[in-house]
């Protein structure tokens, strides 16, 4: 299993959640957070926006269902300016369903 | 070894899931307000946690096979929500007591009922107390 967290622009967050709910996957876990990238923030004339709002997008999948999510989070995330976020992919190596107290492994 | 257990849980269980782990001698933990969809994609109202379990109750012994969202949907409560709030605990754990913390959580948290959450166990390869500067097992 893999955990694949997406940090996308606030105003992105119901495309990306739809077109992932198109193909197959609605499960998620959404948090608020503020972030800076590579640009160290934004320069608007003498002001400088430290921290930057984003929405983080928690979905844990199977292996072979990562890469059709990452492509969905980049087509529906993309508007092609710094800013439009990151994806990023570590493992899970158990998950467990408290309602049922199902495990799932891998 | 040290492992990462994510338990996505419901507000009202941080509590007694809380207690629970400080009995166990974990008092260290992470508390993340997130919001979540299931499977279900949502849920079709808003007060599943709190109203609707005593009514249900009654209802069920009538109707067997009702789920909270038919439920809902018979009482015209049609209010479909979108994001579910819940809280997310991230506790860092030596792999030995993994089993233990999973069980606990488990069994605190079940009522039997869609939206009890979901544990995610995921691997640290390093940890290092700031104060200190020990690292691994000794640090968590």
């Amino acid at each position: 299993m893999k955990m694949v967290r997406a940090i996308v622009r606030p105003e992105k967050e119901n495309d990306v959640v739809l077109a992932l709910e198109a193909k197959g996957f609605p499960a998620m876990t959404k948090t608020h957070v503020f972030g800076r990238g590579k640009q160290k923030g934004l320069k608007v004339g003498p002001i400088h926006y430290d921290e930057l709002p984003k929405v983080m997008l928690m979905i844990v999948a199977e292996d072979s269902s990562v890469p059709v999510i990452v492509e969905v989070i980049k087509n529906s995330a993309y508007v092609g300016y710094e800013g439009d976020g990151k994806v990023f992919v570590s493992p899970v190596t158990e998950v467990y369903t408290i309602r049922t107290g199902e495990k799932s492994e891998g | 070894m040290m492992v990462e257990v994510t338990a996505i849980i419901r507000r009202d269980k941080v509590a007694p899931t809380m207690r629970a782990l400080d009995a166990m001698g974990l008092g260290a933990m992470t508390i993340t307000t997130v919001s979540g969809r299931g499977l279900q994609g949502g849920n079709v109202m808003t007060d599943l946690d709190r109203e609707v379990p005593a009514e249900y109750d009654a209802v069920s012994k009538i109707t067997r096979n009702l789920t909270p969202a038919s439920f809902a949907l018979v009482h015209s409560l049609t209010r479909p929500v979108f994001w579910i709030p819940k809280r997310m605990l991230q506790i860092v754990l030596p792999s030995s007591m993994k089993n233990e913390v999973v069980d606990m959580i488990m069994s605190v948290n079940r009522t039997g009922w869609m939206g009890d959450g979901k544990i995610f166990v995921s691997p640290i390869d390093e940890s290092l107390r700031i104060r200190t500067g020990e690292r691994g097992v000794d640090s968590v």
